[in-house]
């Protein structure tokens, strides 16, 4: 029963944001009262569907070489060869994740310029730590009896790798990957600081102009994207758990 | 044929198997008792590379381990373990699999293969086959991973505390299984256990091992009635002592003619199940039939108590 209704809320909800990027226009009324007299309800300096695919794409492009070279990284840790890099590893994804990725963009911003970069940068390191430290626990958390029953059995380093410890992991790894996913789409909006296209750029003017009704729009459909994809991941994290 | 020479290992400058030397017949089974802590999965563990010795050498049929790939050697050598070690993420099926996968036989073979196996130990290969190990009792767990360890036909079984996690009546039923499969197959089986009942019952030869010494390495029968040190003596168990070296000896020979009353014996069962059956039903002689039925005589009290007593 819950899981019907889970099912019904999740298409509601996905529907919803659909239909609003897609005629902004008809929900101009709900919003129209938190919008000051005479203002647009409607942000209406870009489309509402290009500002989220581009805002999509810059948290892509970020998540996804976060979590190549994370996960590389815990692999590598992970080997016996690996081991000493261990604290070393460690210290960087953990200075990527102290750094306030405001300080982030003030920093990156003279070096590679306005635009998408310098949010590109910021989220990335932002998506290390929840990866790193998720897939490092699933690779070392094979119980040991499945580890000496995968070497007793003549598997080589490789094959234990791929066919044992990163299919044991793969539900903790995609955790972090939903953590990493929902921190980097919430904060890429500060991109629209350094002129990022994104849902901040909605978000910034209506804090400019005075206009409720913008940052609620970018803000709610910010939000909605959060709990689609954090939502969606933990779907495919339960198809893939190990059945134990 | 198995020759260990010399076989030590250290952690951190401490012995933990010192120096033990022992050859091992093929299609014999060689069971490893001691107490906690003694070496045993140590040892074991040495013989298919787990473990790197700290000195000495294993030799099987005339090869140094040490001269084959550790991976190559571990897919010749069956490997079954206490908590079974099951992979969570793969099937029943997929799971006996895995040696014979890894070594690139043929689909359809593989498939027959898990079959027949299923079978012999008593698994309905529809029902079980495509199960997860959750998914399985615990006895029925512990026998997928001894299919798992049989799957390549390896002339030599390594088997660490295979049956610990099974209740008693289960377990009976797991070692007898395991002895006939043994007997059918010839294979050379190497088993720990600290179950002094367990080491009686399947092995041909015994090894005790205390504080990673071997103290004596010799058939049951000798274990039981020569023991060569006190640790050997305290492991037997001195009030069992008697019982155990019972179930060691046949009916057959005590046979003579003549006719007792009540329900008939085997010729195939110990001393020890005769004298419980003396014992329960209350009779100073069992009426003894042979394997196809035939009465061949009757076992008296008195003769199984003399023969009871070892030679001295
Ligand atoms: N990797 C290791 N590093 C250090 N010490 C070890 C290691 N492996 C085993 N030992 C030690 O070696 C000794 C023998 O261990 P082993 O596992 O061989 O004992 P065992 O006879 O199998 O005991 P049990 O019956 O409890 O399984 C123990 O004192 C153990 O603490
Ligand atoms: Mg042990």
């Amino acid at each position: 029963m819950s899981a019907v209704v889970a099912a019904a809320l999740r298409f509601a909800l996905v529907a919803l944001v659909l239909a609003f990027l897609l005629v902004p226009d008809a929900f101009a009324p709900l919003l129209a009262p938190f919008a000051p007299p005479g203002g647009a309800a409607i942000y209406d300096r870009a489309s509402l569907l290009a500002l989220t695919v581009s805002h999509l794409l810059i948290v892509v492009a970020a998540i996804v070489p976060a979590v190549a070279i994370s996960v590389g990284l815990a692999i590598l840790v992970s080997r016996p060869i690996g081991a000493e890099f261990l604290p070393l590893s460690r210290a960087i994804v953990n200075i990527g994740q102290t750094f306030p990725p405001v300080a982030v963009l003030a920093l990156a911003v003279p070096v590679v310029g306005f635009g998408a970069w310098p949010t590109l940068i910021a989220l990335f390191l932002y998506g290390l730590l929840p990866v790193f430290e998720n897939a490092l626990a699933g690779l070392t958390g094979v119980p040991p009896a499945v580890a000496e029953a995968a070497r007793g059995s003549g598997m080589t380093g490789p094959q234990r790798l791929l066919q044992v410890e990163l299919p044991l992991a793969l539900p903790v790894i995609l955790e972090g990957v939903r953590i990493s996913l929902v921190i980097a789409l919430s904060t890429a909006t500060i991109g629209s600081t350094v002129a990022a296209k994104g849902l901040g750029e909605v978000i910034i003017a209506g804090l400019n102009s005075n206009n409720l009704a913008f940052v609620l729009q970018g803000g709610l459909l910010t939000g909605a994207l959060a709990v689609i994809l954090y939502d969606g991941l933990g779907q495919v994290a339960r198809l893939t758990a190990r059945r134990g | 044929m198995i020759r260990i020479e010399g076989l030590t290992k250290e952690y951190a400058g401490k012995a933990v198997v010192r120096d033990v030397t022992m050859a091992i017949e093929s299609g014999t089974v060689t069971v490893i008792v001691g107490t906690s802590g003694s070496g045993k999965s140590t040892f074991l563990r040495m013989v298919n590379r787990l473990v790197e010795p700290t000195a000495g050498t294993v030799e099987i049929d005339g090869v140094d381990t040490r001269r084959m790939k550790a991976h190559e050697l571990r897919r010749r050598i069956g490997y079954a373990i206490q908590d079974h070690g099951l992979f969570p993420h793969w099937t029943v099926a997929r799971n006996i699999a895995t040696v014979p996968r890894l070594l690139g036989w043929p689909r359809a073979r593989i498939a027959a293969r898990v079959r027949e196996l299923l079978e012999l130990l008593q698994l309905d290969p529809d029902e079980i086959a495509p199960r997860y190990p959750h998914q399985l009792s615990g006895g029925q767990q512990q026998r997928v991973g001894v299919a798992r360890a049989l799957a390549a036909r390896p002339d030599m079984l390594l088997m660490d505390e295979p049956f610990g996690a099974l209740d008693p009546v289960i377990r009976a039923k797991a070692q007898d299984d395991l002895k006939a499969i043994q007997e059918r197959l010839g294979s050379t089986i190497l088993l720990v256990t600290h179950d002094m009942s367990e080491a009686i019952k399947l092995g041909d030869r015994i090894a005790v091992m205390s504080e990673g010494r071997v103290e004596q390495f010799a058939p049951p029968a000798d274990i039981l009635t020569r023991p060569a040190s006190a640790v050997v003596e305290s492991l037997v168990g001195e009030e069992d002592r008697p019982f155990r070296y019972l179930s060691l000896l046949p009916i057959a020979p005590l046979v003579e003619p003549g006719t007792a009353e009540g329900p008939p014996i085997g010729t195939g069962h110990s001393l020890r199940d005769a004298l419980a059956e003396m014992i329960w039903s209350g009779r100073q002689a069992l009426p003894v039939v042979d394997d196809e039925g035939a009465a061949c005589g009757r076992v008296t009290r008195g003769a199984l108590l003399s023969a009871g007593r070892p030679p001295r």
